[in-house]
């Protein structure tokens, strides 16, 4: 206890980095990510282009290598940013790609009758959407966000590369200092906790849009 | 789709050779002044680099370099502030002035020369090799056809290379571990046959996991010496640098903050 006890500054340390950036990025990126599809599926070609074109360039490339880019790279061309910020805009941009493709897919998966049926009732187009379209939606894009998030408590750990001390570098730091694995299993068990607190808080939100049934 | 990704690829080939190009001519000035204005010179270390910078259970920076650069900052009338960088970015880190130093038990090596300055030397290393306490390696031309780990982006590595010895370990080249750690992981599970490393690292890995589970050969990968990397437009401040040194090591600072880590006075 006393052993775990003395690790465990440096490990709240490192939890902080891991979860200022899960949720600033989680806030970040799900509004872009809704905003790249309003976009991606507007009728606009040029405006569609863009979008395909920032969504396969971000999921086309290592977020590692986003990462170096956005904090080496931009000063090259006179753009200056700090760590925190330089991470947390890659991060951003990065998931905000991958939540946009959910989103569409969540969007597509209605079926055209109910557009069909909503104009013969005489709504509106705003008032399908939010009123008809989007209930579904938000039901069937949870599971596969849900996923998204996850792997975003454990992708934070990328954040090494910019020098940001997160729980997985303050266990590897500990793993050097003692020779020994317990900070790593330490740190896994950290991960594991805070993923199941993710779930859970999924598993609530999936029973509180049960409806339609 | 084609043509997008087509363009994509184009976009990234001709960042590329902007960056090509920027990076080879960033001959910018002298950077005292603006230190001196801001007051704190940020050095960059590796924070799981034990014994020579790294951060300790409740969080704080601690190391036998992170003294040293305390108290040779605080003699050029400035404060140290320390940075963790990722090692592998280190040069890059330096030169793009994120860092104002790199400190942390840097190896002075010509490659590296060419990206940074040097102070003058203050510690002696060597690149020794440690095998199992039970091995059959009992010497450098046993290490052939053996599986050899050191770490990436090290001067470990770069020592390997310069013998040329690398291509006689099995698979042609050594196995790249991140932190030197993994690397002594991976020799304990017996998948290593050996592990080169900086024998300051080595000694005290093999402090913390007991000293009769390894064997140093007597042999080595030669003698390097640690030298603080500084930006190559930096002047004023290497000199400021290298005379802050010399005064510590002639009026014993230096000598004591060996003491504190080492038992002993290894500074050159």
């Amino acid at each position: 206890m006393d052993y775990l006890l003395s690790m465990a500054p440096l490990m709240l340390q490192g939890l902080q980095t891991t979860l200022w950036l899960f949720f600033l990025t989680a806030l970040g990126s799900i509004p872009l990510g809704m905003l790249v599809t309003i976009l991606r599926l507007s009728k606009y070609k040029p405006l569609q282009k863009i979008m395909q074109t920032y969504i396969l360039l971000m999921r086309g490339t290592p977020l590692l290598l986003q990462l170096i880019f956005i904090f080496f790279g931009l000063p090259i061309i006179g753009i200056v940013i700090n760590r925190e910020t330089a991470a947390l805009i890659a991060f951003i941009l990065n998931y905000a790609a991958y939540f946009a493709e959910i989103f569409r897919g969540g969007i597509l998966s209605i079926d055209q009758g109910q557009y069909e049926a909503s104009t013969v009732l005489g709504l509106s187009k705003i008032q399908t959407f939010f009123g008809i379209i989007l209930p579904q939606v938000v039901k069937r894009v949870l599971p596969p966000g849900g996923n998204e998030l996850i792997t975003l408590v454990k992708d934070t750990s990328l954040a090494y590369i910019l020098g940001l001390g997160d729980v997985l570098r303050a266990s590897r730091t500990l793993t050097n200092q003692q020779a020994s694995l317990i900070p790593l299993f330490l740190a896994g068990a950290i991960y594991l906790l805070m993923v199941g607190i993710v779930t859970f808080g999924l598993k609530k939100a999936e029973t509180k849009f049960d409806y339609y049934r | 789709m084609k043509k997008s990704l087509f363009g994509v690829l184009l976009v990234l080939l001709s960042f590329t050779l902007l960056f090509g190009c920027t990076s080879g001519t960033d001959e910018s000035e002298d950077t005292w002044s603006d230190l001196e204005e801001r007051g704190t010179i940020i050095v960059g270390f590796d924070d799981t680099f034990v014994p020579m910078g790294f951060k300790d259970g409740s969080g704080e920076i601690i190391g036998f370099d992170v003294d040293l650069a305390k108290e040779a900052i605080s003699r050029l009338g400035l404060e140290a502030q320390f940075q963790p960088i990722d090692w592998n970015l280190k040069e890059t880190e330096l030169n793009s002035k994120n860092i104002d130093l790199i400190w942390n038990g840097y190896t002075i090596t010509d490659e590296r020369k060419e990206k940074v300055n040097f102070t003058k030397p203050y510690l002696d290393n060597r690149q020794v090799i440690v095998v199992l306490s039970g091995s059959d390696i009992d010497a450098k031309a046993d290490l052939e056809g053996s599986i050899v780990a050191a770490q990436n982006a090290s001067s470990a590595l770069a020592a390997i290379q310069a013998e040329g010895a690398g291509e006689t370990f099995d698979g042609g080249e050594p196995i790249l571990f991140d932190t030197y750690n993994d690397a002594f992981m991976d020799l304990e599970a017996g998948r290593v046959h050996a592990v080169v490393a900086d024998e300051i690292l080595a000694r005290y890995y093999i402090a913390e996991r007991g000293e009769e589970k390894y064997k140093v050969l007597e042999e080595d990968f030669g003698d390097e010496e640690y030298g603080v990397g500084v930006r190559k437009s930096d002047a004023t401040l290497l000199e400021k640098l290298n005379d802050a040194l010399d005064e510590m090591k002639s009026d014993g600072s230096a000598e004591a903050i060996s003491e504190k880590w080492f038992g002993e006075n290894i500074i050159k």
